[in-house]
C-alpha cells in the first residue's frame, strides 16, 4: 500500500499557499523497519495498531457547520442515527479540543481564512471531512462568493458526495476516516524517529463500488410509496 | 368574484391617486406590472417628500418591506419607463390597505446616488448597505455606508451586470499565510467605526466577538458586543459569511433549472421556498393551475412547516441549556421526512414543485403515510408543551426576555411567527390566501408579550394548525391532472410529448432551453417558515430571469437584534438569537 507523508515545516515562509508543508506518495515505510530489525519492526507495527484503534475509536468532531449539510450531519447526531455507536458522540465546541472537522457546506470567499483559522486552532492528530458537493467542489455554486472546493486550501481526508448527504452518507464517511486512520504511520513519540505522518492512500469506493452498481437492474417504482 | 377582485384593486392602487393629487400627475409614472401592486417611479429629489408622505398618508404604509436595485443597463423592454442605467426600489406594506406599494428611483450611470432613507424607515439601514456593496450605489447621508455581505478587501459590485458570475472565470481560489492574517486583520472589529465608546466614566467597555462560528449562532454569523460585565451596551451583527449570490445565479439559470437553487435559500423549508418562486413564474406565464396541484403544493409546505419548526424548537431548547428536546424533535423530523421522500424522493431539498404543477403525482399509499404521521404529532407536541414551556427553568429565561412591540416589529420589518407573537394578527395566508389557502379552515395563534417565550409557543400552536391543514389536505385532496394543461408548462406531460414529431421538438426546447416568458415584472409574497419571503422577478422577455430579487425574512431579523438586545445580558442575546429562527442562507442568500 502507498502512503502519503506529509511533514510539517515550522519555518515556511508567508508567502507560502496552504495547505503549507511537504507531501509526496511514498511506500509504507514500516516495510523498511521490517526488513532491518524483525522484532523491533513487529513490535512497532504493533504499537501502531493499538494507538490507531485507540484513536479511531474515539474521535471528537468539532461542532462547526456552514449550511444546509450541517442539518443533515446534526441529524446524524441524534437518536434516530445514534452517531455514539461510532464513538464520536463528543461534539467539542472548541477546534482546540476537536480531533475531526467536518466540512459541512458551503466554503465561502469570506469565511474561508476563518476556517483556515480553525483548522489550525486544532492540535495533531486532526483530520478533516468534506462533506457535501459544496465543499467537495462547490456543487451547484459556481458563482463569485464560493471556494470551488474545500480542498483549495484543507487537506482532506473523506470526501461525501449528495446535497446533502443522507445522514446514513455521513456515517458511512466517518466508517471510512476510520479504516483509514487504522493504517496511519504517525511518529509514536517527538524524541526518537521520523516526525512525519505518514497516511494510507485508500482506495476510491466509486471505483470499489462500480460491478455492485452497475449490477442493479431494476429501480423502484415511484408510483409506489 | 370579479367584482370583489375590482374592489381589492381599487383599494390596493387607491395610493396612486393620492400621490398624483399631492405631487401632481407629470411627476410620477405609473407602470403596468403583473405584480399586483402599483409600481410609481418618482424623481430622486422627491424621493424622501414621498416616502414621507405614505409613511404618514390615511391608512399608512407603516413597513419598509424591501429595498434593492436593478442594473437597466442591458433590458431591452423598458417602452414608457423614465431613462435609467440604474433603479433603486423601494417596497412598502400598508396592513391596513392590506396591500403593498412599490417606489422606483430611476439613476444614471454617472450620478449613482439617491438620499438614504434611514431617517424615515430605520430598516432601510442594511438594505442600503447591501445595495452598496451589490451595485455600488452610494446612499447619501447614509450613518455607515459599508460592505455588507462581501468581504471588505473586495474589489467590484456583483450584481452588475458586467460582473462575472462564475467563480470559474476568475482564477482558482488559492490562500497563503500572507493572505489569511490580511483577510483576518480587514474583520477586526473596531469600536471606533461604529461611534463606540472604549470606556465611560470608570467602566471600561469589554468587546466580545461572538461568531462567525459559534454554536449558538445558528451558522455562520457574527455579532460584535460592547459589554458592561454582563449587559450587552451595544452590539453590531455582521453578515455576509453565507453569501451564494443566489440572486445572480438567477440571471443564468433558465426559468425551470433555477427551481433548486430556491430551496437552499431557506434550507430548513424544502419546497415551501419553490412556492412564491414558482407561483411568480406561472404569474408571467399566465398559467393557472388545477386544484390538485394547488392542494398537494399547500400539503407538501405544511410539511416542511413542521419539520423547520421542529428544528427550531430542538435547537432554540438546546441554546437554552436543555440537551434533550432536540433528541425528541429530530426523531420526529425523521417520521416527516418518511413521508416527504416517499412523496417527492429526496429529504432537504426536494425541489418538487414544477412551473404549472407539481413533478409527479402523489404515489399510491401516500394517504396511509400522511395518516401515521398526523396520529403521531398532536401527542408529542403537547407532550413539548408540558415538558419543556412548562418548565420552570425555560420560562425563568425566556419570560419577559427580549420583548418587542408590534410598532417596533413593524418598523423593522418583523414579520411571520415573530411578528405575529406581539399579539399581531396577521397571517399571509389569510390576509392574501395564495395557492388556495382560502379553502382551508385553520387558526392564527397569536402571543401576547412579544418576548422569547411566546415565540417559542407560536412555533407549537403552528404546528398544530398545520397538522390541521394537513388533514384537511388528506380528506378533500381533489382528483384530476397534477400539471396544468398549458404550453409553459415545464417539463410539458409526457403523455402529450408522445404524440407526433411537433410535440416531441416543443417537449425539447422547452426541456434543454427552458420556456420562455414575455417581458414583464411578477411578485409573490409568501408566509415561509419564517416570515415573508417573496420573490420579485423581472422578465425581458427570455429564458432566464433579467433580475430575481428574493426578499428574505431572517436579513429583517438580524438587524432588529440591537434594538431588541441592547440593555439586556449576554445570556438573553444567546436566549433571542435561539428564538428568532434563522437561518444564515436565508439572510444572506
Ligand atoms: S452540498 Fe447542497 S446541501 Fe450541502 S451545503 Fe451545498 S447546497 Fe447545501
Amino acid at each position: 500500500m502507498s502512503y502519503k507523508l506529509t511533514r510539517i515545516d515550522p519555518d515556511a515562509p508567508q508567502n507560502s499557499q496552504y495547505p503549507v508543508g511537504e507531501r509526496r506518495v511514498v511506500d509504507d515505510p514500516m516495510d523498511d523497519q521490517v526488513h532491518r530489525n524483525v522484532f523491533m519492526g513487529k513490535l512497532e507495527n504493533i504499537m501502531h495498531n493499538v494507538v490507531n484503534w485507540g484513536r479511531k475509536n474515539s474521535l471528537w468532531p468539532y461542532n462547526f457547520g456552514l449550511s444546509c449539510c450541517y442539518v443533515e450531519m446534526t441529524t446524524a447526531f441524534t437518536a434516530p442515527h445514534d452517531i455514539a455507536r461510532f464513538g464520536s458522540e463528543v461534539l467539542r465546541a472548541s477546534p482546540r479540543q476537536a480531533d475531526v472537522m467536518v466540512i459541512s457546506g458551503t466554503c465561502f470567499v469570506k469565511m474561508a481564512p476563518i476556517i483556515q483559522q480553525l483548522y489550525d486552532q486544532m492540535l495533531e492528530p486532526k483530520w478533516v471531512i468534506s462533506m457535501g458537493s459544496c465543499a467537495n467542489s462547490g456543487g451547484m455554486y459556481d458563482i463569485y462568493s464560493v471556494v470551488q472546493g474545500v480542498d483549495k486550501f484543507l487537506p482532506i481526508d473523506v470526501y461525501i458526495p449528495g446535497c446533502p448527504p443522507r445522514p446514513e452518507a455521513f456515517l458511512q464517511g466517518l466508517q471510512l476516516l476510520q479504516d483509514s486512520i487504522q493504517q496511519e504511520r504517525r511518529p509514536l513519540t517527538w524524541v526518537v524517529g521520523d516526525q512525519g505522518v505518514y497516511k494510507a492512500e485508500m482506495p476510491s469506493q466509486r471505483e470499489k463500488r462500480r460491478d455492485e452498481r452497475i449490477a442493479v437492474t431494476e429501480l423502484r417504482s415511484p408510483d409506489e410509496v | 368574484m370579479t367584482t370583489e377582485i375590482s374592489q381589492a384593486d381599487a383599494t390596493t392602487f387607491a395610493i396612486v391617486d393620492e400621490l398624483k393629487a399631492r405631487f401632481g400627475e407629470a411627476n410620477l409614472v405609473v407602470q403596468p406590472t403583473l405584480t399586483g401592486m402599483p409600481v410609481v417611479w418618482v424623481a430622486r429629489e422627491q424621493l424622501i417628500e414621498v416616502m414621507r408622505f405614505v409613511q404618514q398618508v390615511n391608512k399608512p404604509f407603516v413597513m419598509l418591506y424591501d429595498l434593492h436595485g436593478v442594473d437597466e443597463r442591458l433590458r431591452m423592454h423598458r417602452r414608457g419607463l423614465p431613462p435609467a442605467d440604474f433603479t433603486v426600489f423601494y417596497q412598502l406594506m400598508s396592513l391596513e390597505r392590506n396591500s403593498e406599494l412599490m417606489i422606483k428611483v430611476a439613476l444614471h450611470e454617472d450620478d449613482l446616488r439617491v438620499p438614504t432613507l434611514c431617517n424615515v424607515y430605520l430598516n432601510a439601514n442594511w438594505y442600503e448597505r447591501e445595495v452598496f456593496d451589490m451595485f455600488g450605489i452610494d446612499f447619501a447621508g447614509h450613518p455607515h455606508l459599508s460592505r455588507m455581505l462581501m468581504p471588505p478587501t473586495w474589489h467590484g459590485h456583483p450584481l452588475r451586470k458586467d460582473y462575472p458570475a462564475r467563480a470559474t472565470e476568475f482564477d482558482p481560489y488559492t490562500l497563503t499565510m500572507e493572505g489569511q492574517d490580511r483577510e483576518q486583520e480587514a474583520l477586526r472589529f473596531d469600536p471606533e467605526d461604529w461611534g463606540m465608546k472604549r470606556q465611560s466614566g470608570d467602566t471600561d467597555y469589554m468587546f466580545l466577538n461572538l461568531g462567525p462560528n459559534h454554536p449558538s449562532v445558528h451558522g455562520v454569523f457574527r455579532i460584535a458586543l460592547q459589554l458592561d460585565g454582563e449587559e450587552v451596551v451595544d452590539c453590531v451583527p455582521d453578515i455576509g459569511y453565507h453569501h451564494r449570490g443566489a440572486e445572480k445565479m438567477a440571471e443564468r439559470q433558465s426559468w425551470h433549472s433555477y427551481i433548486p437553487y430556491t430551496d437552499r435559500i431557506d434550507y430548513t423549508g424544502g419546497v415551501m421556498n419553490n412556492l412564491p418562486y414558482i407561483l411568480a413564474v406561472e404569474k408571467l406565464a399566465g398559467i393557472s393551475v388545477t386544484s390538485r396541484a394547488e392542494t398537494i403544493r399547500v400539503m407538501m409546505a405544511e410539511m416542511f412547516r413542521i419539520n423547520s419548526h421542529l428544528l427550531f424548537l430542538g435547537t432554540f431548547l438546546q441554546d437554552l441549556g436543555a440537551m434533550s428536546p432536540v433528541f425528541y424533535t429530530f426523531s420526529d423530523r425523521q417520521r416527516a421526512y418518511h413521508v416527504i421522500e416517499a412523496i417527492t424522493g429526496f429529504r432537504m431539498h426536494p425541489a418538487w414543485f414544477r412551473i404549472g404543477g407539481v413533478a409527479h403525482d402523489l404515489p399510491r399509499g401516500w394517504d396511509r403515510l400522511v395518516r401515521e404521521f398526523l396520529d403521531w404529532m398532536p401527542p408529542r407536541l403537547d407532550e413539548y408543551e408540558r415538558a419543556m414551556m412548562d418548565n420552570s427553568i425555560v420560562r425563568e429565561r425566556t419570560v419577559g426576555i427580549a420583548t418587542h412591540t408590534t410598532a417596533e416589529a413593524l418598523t423593522w420589518g418583523v414579520t411571520g411567527p415573530n411578528l405575529r407573537a406581539t399579539g399581531l394578527k396577521y397571517d399571509l395566508r389569510k390576509a392574501k390566501p395564495y395557492s388556495g389557502y382560502e379553502r382551508f379552515d385553520f387558526d392564527i395563534p397569536v402571543g401576547t408579550n412579544g418576548d422569547v417565550f411566546d415565540r417559542g409557543m407560536m412555533r407549537i400552536e403552528e404546528m398544530r394548525q398545520s397538522l390541521r391543514i394537513i388533514e384537511q389536505c388528506l380528506k378533500n385532496m381533489p382528483e384530476g391532472d397534477y400539471k396544468a394543461d398549458h404550453p409553459l408548462t415545464t417539463p410539458p406531460p409526457r403523455d402529450k410529448m408522445l404524440q407526433h414529431i411537433e410535440t416531441l421538438i416543443t417537449h425539447f426546447l422547452q426541456v434543454s432551453w427552458g420556456p420562455v416568458l414575455k417581458a414583464n415584472e411578477s411578485f409573490q409574497m409568501i408566509e415561509a417558515t419564517k416570515g415573508l419571503n417573496s420573490y420579485y422577478l423581472t422578465s425581458d422577455g427570455n429564458t432566464m430571469s433579467y433580475r430575481t430579487r428574493i426578499r428574505t425574512p431572517s436579513f429583517a431579523h438580524l438587524q432588529h437584534i440591537p434594538a431588541v438586545i441592547n440593555g439586556g445580558f449576554v445570556p438573553d442575546l444567546i436566549a433571542h438569537l435561539g428564538s428568532i429562527d434563522f437561518v444564515m442562507a436565508d439572510v444572506d442568500r
